[in-house]
């Protein structure tokens, strides 16, 4: 086989197909057409598509490159903190990740899991998510732990009014400027508020295995 | 040291075909430089988070995805396919066929990689480990890629002597194998994008290939090929390469869903890749027992090919080991996996390939290395380096990890209590980009010297094995 080529090369080709076929080709056989889920007693659908302006701001978070340090999946409870740390009370599921076009699992926790950013505790909005991002520091918290992204970011100064959504506290400090977000920081915003896993499938139900009572057999 | 490696062995084959592979090899140190700039720069950003994050080319994520694509595209692919055609022009007794072709397609790959880091920094970066390159330039990639291959693919189609040797198989493999992987790949992922955590599992099976079928065949092709040459023994053990030849190809593939443990993917993946990861160490084990000679030799590519032989073959054990849920429980998701790819990936792969490189360029230029204080310079801290890179990020890892199993520790004191090794990273990354800026410079002066010169061969400097092998002690 090593010495006659032509064996040699269907032999690579069998490598090939063989890793081929067997991880990807099979996975896409199992889960590639997943359903959503109906619930008859809510009359609708899970997961629910995200809004378009939430879709563009996935895209945002990818080329930011957001996943290098934070993931989307919710472990489940008995697997490690992920629910003593309030990112999801059940498991992700692959149902949870069907209509996202490109879905960011992440690999690194050096921040937080975000799947279920949206529903945080306590809550954050939009005008607190662009604080954050502007400035680095978590509400509350007195250090940078977060890399500020002031390029998401216009400062440009108030003609008339300002803007609706230009940051509180640094109007103020500037005066007759101010900082609004620009067309990318409010999809990714939008696209973090919209993280939200919370809908219970029935394969994400978490099974408590029966413990033997003590004294039974073993 | 014995008398065989001291028989001069510049031969035809070399001179008349070598620029395509100084070509290669030139591309390959300069992307390892660029690459070590990105990572030194990543490196200070996780622990000083504000560091050139104010430019959006420069976020995390970006400088990141840059460091990984030069690292694998530009260096370890160049640097690789160098050695690989090397060997298989040498082992084919002949001058490289195909010369242009290499050339041009060495030159388009080049072009591609440049444009797609351009793409990654202005925010075209795919989000896929392995395959950030931007779809724009997928193809270009796989066109240059098959215009570099045909050379080697010639060379091994009209070698002179009937039987074939492990170098070969394994740059073949390679050669072969990369072009089917990048085309599935970017079909199933860029072009006609499946859907959900099919991406990630897809992207999981590649990176794996990446490494398996692509990367580790082009590092052993050259290993193989220069540790008996120098040793100037047969291979011990050498009846069970083959088996270990093919149990990389058809086993290595399927450990990729390692990094999928505990996540919303079919829990035969994960499963499937816990038990791959052991039965792919006996291809491990069996590089270690053909290889194991390059332990008790000197000079400096046998001091490359031992320590990247060791750190190959500890890569593959701590994946074995971290592939078991309990222990991923607290690896996965931190520095750990970083270490365990560091490993792998400069430890094991980079040795290798410069192991390759130290013994190929004296025998291309047909003389020795121009600068041996730099040689030896390149070889300390390549080897401090990897230590420390490999060492600070697994204990960054473990602490991150008991940390993060703790409900009540903040991502602020995680951050704190790792900090002191982070910074060890750091110090690691600039020990490496040292090193790597001594041997490009080494390799530009030590070519540029032929180049100047024509093609006068040193021959009868290669009679004194201290000028043919630089030796640091």
């Amino acid at each position: 086989m090593m010495k006659n080529g032509f064996f040699f090369f269907i032999g690579l080709l069998a490598a090939f197909l063989l890793g081929w076929g067997g991880i990807p080709l099979l996975a896409h056989k199992q889960i590639g057409a997943l359903a959503p889920f109906y619930d008859d007693g809510e009359s609708s659908s899970f997961p629910t598509r995200p809004p378009g302006v939430a879709a563009r701001g996935q895209l945002v978070y990818a080329d930011l490159g957001c996943v290098a340090c934070h993931t989307q999946q919710v472990r489940r409870p008995d697997f490690g903190s992920d629910k003593a740390r309030g990112w999801g009370d059940r498991q992700s599921v692959a149902r949870d990740y069907i209509f996202q076009g490109r879905p960011q699992l992440g690999d690194a926790r050096i921040g937080p899991d975000l799947a279920n950013w949206g529903v945080r505790k306590p809550p954050l909005d939009a005008g607190g998510i662009a604080q954050f991002l502007y400035s680095g520091v978590v509400s509350g918290a007195k250090a940078v732990t977060h890399p500020p992204f002031p390029f998401l970011f216009d400062d440009r100064p108030i003609v008339g009014e300002a803007a609706p959504d230009a940051l509180v506290g640094l109007v103020d400090k500037t005066p007759r400027r101010q900082i609004v977000p620009t067309e990318r920081a409010r999809t990714l915003i939008a696209y973090l508020q919209s993280l939200n896993n919370a809908y219970e499938y029935p394969e994400a139900r978490h099974v408590v295995p029966v413990v033997a009572k003590e004294g039974a057999h073993k | 040291m014995s008398s065989t490696s001291t028989h001069a062995e510049v031969t035809a084959a070399d001179t008349a075909g070598r620029w395509p592979v100084l070509l290669l090899l030139a591309s390959g140190l300069g992307w390892l430089v660029i690459s070590g700039i990105f990572a030194l720069i990543a490196s200070i950003q996780l622990h000083s988070p504000t560091f050139m994050s104010a430019c959006e080319w420069f976020t995390h994520g970006r400088v990141g995805a840059l460091a990984e694509t030069s690292f694998v595209y530009g260096w370890a692919a160049n640097a690789g396919l160098g050695i690989a055609l090397w060997v298989l022009g040498r082992l084919g007794g002949a001058t490289l066929r195909a010369q242009n072709w290499a050339m041009t397609g060495t030159l388009f790959w080049n072009l591609g990689i440049t444009l797609g880091l351009g793409g990654i920094a202005t925010g075209e970066a795919t989000s896929f480990a392995f395959l950030e390159l931007p779809r724009y330039v997928q193809p270009l990639l796989v066109v240059a890629y098959i215009a570099i291959g045909i050379s080697g693919i010639l060379a091994w189609s009209g070698r002179r002597t009937e039987g074939t040797y492990a170098s070969h198989w394994y740059a073949v493999a390679a050669l072969f194998l990369f072009p089917w992987l990048l085309i599935a790949a970017q079909t199933m992922l860029l072009w006609s994008p499946v859907r959900g955590v099919l991406q990630p599992i897809i992207d999981g099976w590649y990176v794996q290939s990446v490494f398996s079928l692509w990367l580790a065949p082009l590092a052993l092709a050259g290993a193989y090929y220069v540790v008996p040459k120098i040793t100037g023994q047969a291979l011990p053990s050498y009846e069970f390469a083959p088996l270990a030849f093919w149990t990389l190809l058809f086993v290595g593939t399927m450990t990729g869903g390692r990094h999928l443990i505990g996540g919303p993917v079919p829990a035969w993946i994960p499963t499937l890749a816990n038990a791959a990861c052991w039965m792919v160490l006996f291809h491990f084990i069996v590089v270690a027992l053909n290889l194991r000679g390059a332990l008790t030799g000197g000079g400096t590519s046998l001091t490359f090919i031992s320590f990247g032989l060791l750190a190959y073959f500890a890569g593959a054990v701590l994946d074995a080991v971290t592939s078991f849920r309990g222990v991923a429980l607290v690896t996965q998701f931190t520095y750990f996996t970083t270490a365990q790819q560091q490993l792998a990936l400069y430890g094991g792969i980079s040795m290798l390939l410069l192991g390759s490189i130290y013994f190929a360029v004296p025998r291309l230029t047909g003389r020795p290395w121009n600068s041996g204080s730099f040689v030896r310079g390149h070889r300390v801290l390549a080897m401090v380096g990897i230590f420390l890179l490999v060492g600070s990020l697994a204990v960054a890892g473990w602490i991150q990890g008991t940390e993060l199993s703790n409900a009540k520790t903040t991502f602020g004191e995680i951050a704190g209590r790792t900090r002191p090794w982070l910074l060890a990273v750091t110090v690691a990354q600039g020990f490496l980009l040292v090193g790597n800026i001594l041997i490009l410079v080494n390799f530009l002066r030590s070519v540029s010297d032929v180049w100047c010169a024509g093609a006068v061969s040193q021959v009868g400097a290669f009679r004194q094995p201290t000028t043919m092998e630089v030796h640091a002690s």
